[in-house]
């Protein structure tokens, strides 16, 4: 790996070098370091919720530095496509959320921090300290091809090199058999086959509209909108029972563009989708399941909020439905859409984060939803419309810090099996701890 | 007659994914059409203020996902609508074939007072692809179905050309709001049962 190395951006070199040291030793844990000071008492942001007051047996927590970390991007990743012009909308973003307890960020995840964490046949023993490292710092751009398997689950932690480059030839004939499922079908039997017809015919009206400003995607005659299709009505027989449920494809889109290489985006987004299918369930047990969690976390986190949307008859969250399904996939730019998807899968602190940022959101901007006296419809329209205008450093952070302050108690507003449950990573750690 | 302060009027688009649901309400509310929409996930809506004969009204016209998979969230969607629009692609069979189903689930899901009479609208988007070469559901064929379903008014529809696109809104605003008159009937307010008789015209007059 070619020392690819950048300046790290941050402002006190003394700091820097002892936090790359730190890294060096997989001593960064934010628990580490949290010996004194105090968050509790602080409550004032929870309500008043009788649930609360296990809270206060959580670890106490010292304020750690503030330093914001600026990720360096194309511009193109940054630009929101929105569906259509958004109405001049710039909602202000006035968390009341007590965020001192939350854990320091850090510059990107680069090459030569990356090859660190491999012993010499290629194992990634401290897979743990890996996850929390990108939890608070992401993963430069240039590396996510690379870093996302791992995530992803499609390569283990405790894979040697020997092993993943097995698994990457293997995995490609198994690619290629399944593809050819579908290929082979003449117009003759495609005529007699109804169900692979219509699949494809769904799939096809899909990937033309799928993130087509963003320039990866754009153009007449993309042949990364033919892999897109190609990958995504082989997973349609590789899963035949779930089959393709629009939402999928803006999963793959992220996916492919940062894999490239179509047999490996394929595996990886069939590790995710081990995790994300119940959201496409017929029955959509996913989506009702993590909408009731939602619910009852802001019941826990902001009882106020709770209560008018009670009274607003708002219970039900389906103004959150977008943000659930596709992982805030429309809410975000497309390099912000990375970041955030690499750190909900490093599975640091939560496989659950994502609710926590829906909650951090709903908190933002509570003040609005109350006063104005949002019903169902302007919920809806007021959360479609945040699209493009959601600050994301600060909606992590945020969620991160609703996480600490419910603590148990926010768990058990989170039935097992609460879709992502993105779970092979923490298989994994298990089995690196075992050994 | 009772007059009414609401003048609100929901309107629900519903039909197969990829017909043109999204394309049709941008290009009614916004004159605007693009072919880069995305899949419409959960749903979302737009509002117009139209002219219907003296009276404004707001119509507030909701976009679903097409993907039958979504229908269960209709329940908290198409409460309240004041009428449904059925939009099938002439250019496809099966999106035609859909329709009494999107009809179905609407009436199960919205559950309207008053089912039998609730204003529905038939729109066959598409008409401009290859000249009209393409097309695999006649007019004739539709009109029929349509008849057959107590009289819903029907248009056939560019949203790329922006053909029919206004009048069929300006018929949908029409016999929602007829419906809403229907109902106010009920209300206790200055009635005028002189103000003639409450049958819906089935077939849009206008």
């Amino acid at each position: 790996m070619s020392g690819r190395s950048k300046q790290r951006r941050v402002r006190d070199p003394a700091r820097d070098v002892s936090i790359q040291v730190l890294e060096k030793f997989s001593l960064v844990t934010k628990f580490a370091r949290d010996t004194t000071a105090q968050l509790f008492g602080e409550n004032r942001l929870l309500g008043s919720n009788d649930d609360l007051r296990d809270l206060e047996r959580m670890p106490r927590i010292r304020r750690v530095d503030d330093r914001k970390t600026e990720i360096k991007e194309d511009q193109m990743l940054h630009s929101v496509d929105h569906r259509q012009e958004p109405a001049v909308c710039t909602p202000s973003y006035s968390s009341d959320i007590d965020t001192s307890c939350t854990g320091d960020r850090l510059t990107p995840l680069g090459n030569e921090e990356w090859a660190n964490y491999f012993d010499t046949e290629g194992h990634i023993a401290l897979s743990h300290a890996l996850r929390k490292r990108i939890f608070y710092g992401g993963i430069e751009p240039g590396l996510r091809h690379e870093v996302w398997k791992f995530l992803l689950g499609h390569f283990p932690y405790d894979s040697t090199y020997k092993q993943r480059a097995q698994l990457v030839v293997k995995k490609r004939e198994e690619y290629l058999i399944l593809k050819s499922q579908w290929q082979t079908i003449t117009e003759q039997q495609a005529k007699r086959f109804t169900k692979f017809r219509e699949r494809k015919s769904r799939i096809e009206k899909d990937v033309v509209r799928t993130d087509r400003s963003f320039e990866f995607y754009a153009g007449d005659d993309n042949s990364n909108i033919m892999t897109l299709r190609d990958i995504l009505i082989t997973y349609s027989f590789y899963n035949f029972d779930l089959g393709y449920c629009q939402g999928m494809s803006d999963f793959l889109s992220p996916i492919l563009y940062v894999v490239r290489d179509e047999s490996e985006a394929f595996w990886c987004f069939v590790s995710l989708m081990e995790h994300m299918a119940p959201n496409f369930h017929r029955d959509q047990n996913g989506m009702h399941s993590q909408l009731l969690a939602l619910s009852k976390l802001v019941q826990l986190l902001d009882f106020p909020l709770h209560n008018y949307l009670k009274q607003a008859d708002c219970l039900n969250y389906f103004f959150c439905f977008r943000w659930l399904l596709i992982q805030f996939k429309r809410e975000f730019s497309y390099g912000d859409v990375l970041r955030l998807w690499e750190v909900l899968w490093t599975n640091h602190l939560t496989e659950h984060l994502h609710l926590y940022i829906c909650v951090a959101l709903l908190k933002s901007h509570k003040k609005k939803i109350i006063e104005e006296e949002m019903d169902f419809d302007t919920l809806l329209k007021f959360i479609n419309e945040l699209s493009g205008h959601i600050n994301l450093e600060a909606a992590l952070r945020d969620a991160e810090a609703l996480y600490l302050i419910a603590g148990d108690s926010g768990a058990a507003c989170i039935p097992p099996g609460t879709p992502p449950s993105l779970q092979v990573a923490y298989v994994d750690e298990v089995v690196d701890n075992s050994d | 007659m009772a007059t009414r302060k609401r003048t609100l009027l929901k309107v629900i688009i519903l039909g197969d994914s990829g017909v043109g649901k999204t394309s049709l309400m941008n290009q009614f509310v916004n004159k605007k059409f693009s072919n880069q929409y995305k899949a419409t996930i959960g749903a979302d809506f737009l509002t117009k203020e139209v002219q219907v004969e003296d009276r404004l009204v707001t119509m507030q016209i909701w976009d679903t996902a097409g993907q039958e998979r979504f229908q269960s969230l209709g329940v908290a969607f198409y409460r309240g609508a004041d009428c449904c629009v059925l939009v099938y692609d002439v250019n496809l069979l099966k999106s035609f074939e859909s329709l009494s189903n999107w009809r179905d689930e609407f009436l199960v899901q919205a559950s309207p007072s008053d089912p039998e009479n609730f204003p529905f609208m038939v729109l066959g988007n598409k008409v401009d692809i290859d000249g009209g070469n393409s097309r695999v559901v006649s007019e004739k064929r539709a009109k029929t179905w349509c008849a057959s379903k107590g009289d819903i008014p029907y248009f056939e529809t560019s949203a790329k050309d922006d053909l029919n696109v206004d009048v069929a809104f300006q018929c949908i605003a029409k016999n929602a709001l007829k419906n809403e008159t229907d109902e106010e009937i009920y209300l206790p307010d200055t009635i005028d049962f002189s103000s003639g008789s409450t049958h819906t015209s089935s077939s849009c007059s206008c």
